[in-house]
């Protein structure tokens, strides 16, 4: 018995999502291992809703306890009072299964489950306890609480944060200073340095509207929506590559320049919502809804050869569920996949309800290479371009047919002839190849296929010829922009329960539905993804607002008014300030899902603008500064670290959008995959963009990337680490891209001015939008005196550098010492 | 303290894993890392007090020898009388019942027939273990290795069959070992990574950075790939003219300038970044002298086969020893491809033969260069792929195997192992185990076990619940145990 119940624990963790946790068992992983999947197979095709053989079902636990025409088929805790045990024993009348007795392990484990009390995988949690959490409970308004320093509230937000704070007798930080605000604001918004320019106009503009003119100016910058929608590309789990072990490329970077665009066209956030998740089922969509739908094209694919297709488009298909709760809901869904959620009141059933939802998607199997080198496995897919463009495309792939329908024929001839060219013989390809021609074609594996395609091609030299007459056609296929996009089949695929997780095992069909614990689907919306978007971004959904202002409160102050910005479930952290959260929830939705408003309430509040200077006295109550006695500082996301250096050496190519790029990476970085991914650098303009734009490739992303806590895009991240390692160390001093940035940054400064006094503070002003203090401005200097010395006694190493002269050389290395400040790297 | 305790316990949190661990990613120095981590009552969070070892280790390093691709324990280890007998029937339909494989879809057109190795097979060492001649120099040091027959795993294609040899899990996010044991018990390494990962072969191991990654623990834990040739670490070089007292001068510029802006700020953080620039510096100054082979001598380089400044097996076997000297904790060396299905570069003859060539004398080397210097002692030696080989044959080009998941050998030395033994039976084709069957699991709660480790007890708290590596299942495979 033991034995039994040890055995299916120990399987049961083979597809357990939620480690740690099946450990506490309640009898329900018994049942999910031994019971459900033993009814499934032997009494439900007779028991079930619609066939109620005897008048029992037995797909709950409800209708075993009703029992049918011999009474209750379950007496929970007695097994000798169950007319499922006696049935199954088969001590009396009734002998179940008609088929033939149950092998002696089933039966004892059937009594073993009705003598625990049959268990039906019930959450652990008290269900009533989670649905009453805050979080699944209607937004509620309320008034901005009184104050006593009512001087210092700007705006809402601030009563509410004063209010705590006067509470644990804190005060406020003082508003920072004018060139640390407009630094932070430009970091914030667009991820670039101010200009020495901007920060002068900015700190002589003593006009009570300056500070909203330069948020203004920031929220229209183009740079802004590539600012904002890189956070959302996290969200997306967005990159170039398939995943997986071939990782080979794809083409779904017009999704990350809709999500630019976007931002940048403050596109109402409900809309936001809608395109991305069903874009393609509005009615009429444009191209840039269609372009829309690549967000839950960003799932992995597995190209590597002897996979299950139908295994890893069900993987696919449960990321998509995931994303979703992490994206909008902020509900660790994926745990209900294998059994009903432990602590949320979230059942396997609603899993697969939600999964219902994406299993639509006109996937297709075969990784068959296309003519424009894409992969099937990438379909459905929009192509973008004019239709003469398309029309050209199409000739070039008509002679491609006539070529094929040659080469066809002829390998038919040779397979006819074979015998006659080839008399039998010793050559081995040969003789295999003529083992494969005895066997019917359509009888062939791919493998075979493939070997006598060689052999053709190594014996034959009109069939090799034919070939690379097709490869060369193809060659000149012109290249037509393409995007991955959703589109559903004519007929839904038919979702189900899949048992423990497995989806070999289905479990009872379900049809596409949302969570219980929160606000029904209106009757009015279609039971599709559509649906389904208009049900997330619905007025009465509590979650979406809250969830997505968390996450904005998040990037300007580090950590969320939810800490556990990826769990508003009972597991998650309560709000720090319930009511603030919850006022900036009805204030979004207020305004109509606008998210450049709810970034100017939160820009010119004086919570955001203090200063970030560290307070002992507020250390000591609130050592984490979650109740916001000061700004915090903020090392910056390891794109914008890229970007602030090529702002600050004036080579920033400012293009927004397009084909992701190749700067220059270390020298065996793409090495450590299965296909090398070294690449050669770009030259030109594509050297310079920001670092959103680097070509990212899941299994082996760029090390400027990864050392600075980028995700790799194998999920949807919602926070990123913020560390700080010597690895960051050696490549902010050591990479090449970084001393080429030093390198035009010393150029930039020198001519500036001849003046070293005046350099050294131009230094300053560009890099950290300050002059520099008089300690710093000597250390400075005396640094730059050792390396002109270092350098002018060194010949060698100055040719190596390739600057003119040591002075310059000195500059380069001062503006390598700027490039690699704390400071800099960080937004104070 | 008038908070809440939710918001204390996020800051303590908060506090712990900054300060002690994202700060000193690498390593932590030679401190002692249980009166860090344990009994520390500032840290209440019960996932953190569990850090640091639980009782006393008998491995301190790990050497993981990752044979990527899948070897075929058929033709390496694995002499079956009854399959030679029976090589050319089909495989009886009752194991397929239930199964799924690679490219099963070939299965119907041409159905698997049972496969005898052409290898043969003899005894050795007083253990007398059955090697083939595949391995002639590994034989030669079974009395210091144990096999474990029947390792088992749960995904037959590469990718993800690696990602959970390495995470324990299908799934993606998840931390791999190394991170686990890095996040767990640190580093003594002063001036390098504590996880490094070497690789070797005509590829990279397939999934990339996913079999190394820190998943939810914090980044400083993620393997750091070292390269082969003449810089081991990425950037580890300064820039052309900058070297040695010139970089020097301009890490000190940088640290005296963070010095001077924390009197204003008075932000932690910045003394953490003046720590890692220290330690970058470290770092710069001592990786020529840990690749510079030139201080072993000849008899070393021969015993491996290294040739200083190639890319081999051999020089990461040599440079994997270098590391463990140290105080690096698990070192991961990749090396492929043992993918032999039978298809152009993967017969189990020809190229069987190359990638044993390729490894077989540095194996043996390690571990005998390792005894010779008393640190097999304290450091595990693992060899094993991602899965196994079948019995069954698969014809492609030539007549290869296809991935096996349910029974495969993987072989341990040192650390803390008892030498010499066979653990695991499996039956008499060698298609499943018939006793002590191994779970992936179990292979990483031994290997944490080792280390002074408890599976159960080293938690990460994520997304409202606490993970560990060996997820709900693991058990300490005992017999492996000195």
């Amino acid at each position: 018995m033991m034995a039994a119940m040890i055995r299916a624990l120990t399987c049961w963790s083979v597809l357990c999502i939620v480690p740690g946790l099946c450990a506490q068992d309640d009898g329900s992983h018994f049942f999910e291992e031994e019971i459900r999947p033993l009814l499934l197979a032997k009494c439900q095709s007779c028991h079930n809703d619609t066939v109620a053989s005897g008048g029992l079902a037995m797909t709950s636990r409800e209708a075993m306890l009703r029992g049918g025409g011999r009474g209750p088929s379950v007496v929970p805790g007695s097994p000798s009072d169950s007319v499922l045990v006696a049935a199954v024993e088969q001590s009396g009348a009734l002998k179940m299964p008609p088929t033939g007795p149950l092998p002696a392990s089933e039966v004892e484990a059937l009594r073993t489950w009705v003598r625990s009390g049959a268990a039906w995988g019930q959450p652990a949690g008290d269900p009533q306890a989670a649905e009453a959490l805050w979080s699944f409970k209607p937004v509620i308004r309320r008034e901005p609480p009184p104050v006593r320093d009512s001087d210092w509230v700007r705006n809402p937000i601030d009563a509410f944060i004063l209010q705590r704070l006067e509470a644990e007798s804190l005060a406020p930080s003082p508003e920072a200073d004018r060139r640390t605000l407009i630094r932070r604001a430009s970091l914030d918004l667009t991820g670039l340095l101010p200009t020495p320019e901007e920060v002068r106009v900015f700190v002589e503009d003593t006009d009570p509207g300056a500070y909203a003119r330069l948020v203004e100016r920031l929220l229209e910058s183009p740079h802004y929506g590539e600012r904002w929608g890189r956070h959302w590309l996290d969200i997306a789990r967005y990159a170039d590559t398939n995943g997986y072990s071939i990782d080979g490329p794809r083409s779904i970077w017009p999704y990350r320049d809709w999500v630019i665009d976007a931002f940048n066209d403050n596109l109402p956030f409900d809309q936001f919502v809608i395109e991305q998740v069903a874009g393609d089922l509005l009615p009429d969509p444009t191209q840039d809804q269609l372009i829309a739908t690549g967000f839950h094209r960003n799932t992995m694919i597995n190209q590597e050869g002897g996979t299950d297709f139908e295994q890893y488009r069900v993987e696919a298909v449960v990321d998509r569920v995931r994303t979703t709760g992490a994206a909008f809901l902020g509900l660790t869904l994926g745990c209900a996949r294998c059994h009903d959620h432990k602590f949320d009141p979230i059942s396997q059933r609603e899993f697969y309800k939600f999964f219902a939802f994406f299993n639509n998607i006109d996937e297709i199997g075969g990784n068959l290479e296309e003519r424009e080198g894409r992969s099937r496995m990438m379909h459905p897919i929009l192509e973008l371009a004019e239709p003469a463009a398309l029309a050209e495309r199409d000739s070039v792939r008509a002679e491609l047919d006539r070529l094929e329908a040659e080469l066809k024929a002829l390998s038919a001839s040779l397979e006819a002839t074979w015998d006659e060219r080839f008399p039998p013989g010793e050559i081995e390809d040969i003789e295999r190849a003529r083992d494969i021609i005895a066997v019917n074609a359509k009888d062939r594996t791919s493998v075979q296929d493939g070997v006598l395609d060689r052999s053709f091609n190594k014996n034959v030299p009109e069939f090799k010829a034919k070939k690379k007459e097709i490869g060369e056609l193809s060659q000149k296929l012109p290249k037509i922009p393409w995007t991955m996009v959703m589109r559903d089949l004519p007929e839904p695929r038919g979702a189900y329960i899949h048992v423990q997780g497995d989806f070999t095992r289905r479990g009872e069909p379900v049809e596409p539905g949302t969570l219980r614990v929160l606000p029904a689907m209106r009757s009015d919306l279609p039971r599709n993804r559509l649906g389904l978007a208009r049900w997330l971004v619905a007025d009465d959904n509590p979650l979406t607002p809250r969830v997505t202002m968390n996450r904005l409160w998040q990037r300007y102050f580090g950590l969320g008014i939810v800490e556990t910005e990826n769990d508003f479930g009972t597991q998650g952290n309560p709000p720090s300030h319930p009511e603030l959260l919850d006022w900036l929830a009805s204030e979004f939705v207020r305004s109509g899902w606008d998210l450049k408003d709810m970034h100017r309430l939160i820009l010119h509040s004086a919570t955001y603008r203090q200063a970030s200077t560290y307070r002992a006295d507020a250390a000591g109550v609130d050592p984490s500064n979650r109740l916001l006695a000061r700004q915090n500082r903020l090392r910056l996301e390891a794109e914008i670290i890229r970007d602030a250096a090529l702002s600050a050496s004036g080579l920033l190519a400012p293009a927004v959008g397009g084909p992701s790029v190749y700067p220059p990476q270390p020298e065996g970085a793409g090495q450590f995959t299965q296909v090398d991914r070294n690449w050669k650098a770009d030259e030109g303009q594509d050297r310079f963009r920001r670092g959103m734009y680097t070509y990212f490739i899941r299994s082996a992303a760029h090390p400027g990337l990864v050392l600075f806590d980028a995700p790799i895009a194998q999920e949807s991240v919602t926070r990123r680490n913020r560390s700080n390692t010597p690895l960051q160390a050696l490549t902010l001093l050591n990479d090449e891209s970084q001393t080429e940035f030093a390198s035009a940054l010393a150029n930039r400064i020198r001519k500036h001015s001849s003046d070293r006094e005046e350099r050294i503070r131009r230094a300053f002003e560009i890099c950290l939008a300050r002059p520099p203090r008089q300690p710093e401005a000597e250390r400075f200097a005396g640094f730059l005196s050792q390396m002109t010395d270092a350098f002018a006694t060194d010949a060698e190493a100055l040719s190596k550098t390739g600057a003119d002269t040591a002075r310059a050389a000195a500059w380069t290395a001062a503006a390598r010492v700027m490039l690699n400040l704390d400071e800099f790297v960080t937004r104070q | 303290m008038k908070l809440p305790t939710d918001l204390h316990t996020s800051v303590l949190k908060q506090r712990t894993r900054r300060q002690l661990f994202q700060d000193c990613g690498i390593g932590v120095g030679k401190l002692g890392l249980t009166s860090l981590f344990v009994g520390n009552s500032l840290y209440s969070k019960p996932a953190e007090k569990e850090r640091g070892m639980h009782h006393s280790p008998r491995a301190k390093s790990i050497i993981y020898l990752f044979m990527a691709g899948a070897p075929s324990q058929f033709e390496l280890f694995q002499p079956k009388p009854e399959l030679q007998k029976l090589s050319g029937q089909p495989l009886p339909p009752s194991l397929l019942d239930g199964k799924r494989f690679a490219f099963m879809e070939s299965f119907a057109k041409n159905p698997p027939k049972l496969l005898g190795t052409r290898r043969k097979f003899a005894q050795y060492g007083e253990s007398g273990q059955w090697v083939s001649e595949c391995l002639p120099h590994t034989a030669q040091i079974v009395d210091d290795v144990t096999f474990v027959r029947t390792v088992h795993t749960e995904n037959f294609n590469h990718a993800p069959a690696k990602i959970f040899m390495n995470t324990g899990t299908p799934f993606f996010g998840r931390p791999s070992m190394g991170s686990w044991v890095s996040y767990g018990i640190g580093s003594e390494a002063n001036d390098l990574p504590s996880f490094v990962v070497l690789q070797s072969g005509p590829r990279g191991p397939r999934g990339g950075a996913m079999n190394w990654t820190s998943g939810f623990l914090p980044t400083a834990h993620q393997g750091v790939p070292f390269l082969g040739g003449g810089a081991p670490i990425l950037n580890m070089t300064s820039p052309a003219g900058f070297e040695a007292g010139r970089q020097a001068a301009t890490v000190d510029a940088i640290l005296d300038l963070n010095r001077l802006n924390m009197k204003s700020a008075g932000d932690p953080e910045i003394e953490t970044r003046i720590s890692a620039y220290e330690m970058a510096h470290r770092m710069q100054t001592s990786g020529p002298e840990l690749i510079d082979f030139s201080t072993e001598s000849q008899a070393t380089l021969d015993l491996y086969g290294a040739k200083p400044g190639e890319k081999s097996f051999a020089n990461n076997c040599l440079l994997a020893r270098r590391l463990v000297e140290r105080g690096v904790r698990f070192v991961q060396l990749y090396h492929s491809s043992w993918d032999h299905h039978g298809g152009p570069g993967e017969s189990l003859d020809k190229d069987l033969d190359d990638v044993c060539l390729s490894a077989d004398q540095a194996c043996k080397a390690l571990i005998m260069d390792l005894k010779q210097r008393g640190m097999l002692e304290d450091t595990l030696v693992v060899w094993g792929g991602e899965f196994g080989r079948t019995p069954m044959g698969e014809v492609r080009d030539t007549v290869g195997r296809n991935h096996h998941i349910d029974a495969f050998t993987m072989w341990f030395a040192g650390g803390g192992t008892k030498p010499g033994q066979n653990i695991g039976e499996t039956d008499e084709i060698g298609f499943a185990a018939v006793k002590d069957p191994i779970h992936v699991r179990d292979v990483h709660a031994t290997i944490l076990h080792l280390l002074g480790i408890d599976h159960e007890k080293l938690t990460f708290r994520f997304r409202g619940r606490d993970f560990r590596l060996t997820d709900i299942g693991g058990n300490v495979i005992q017999p492996l145990l000195a």
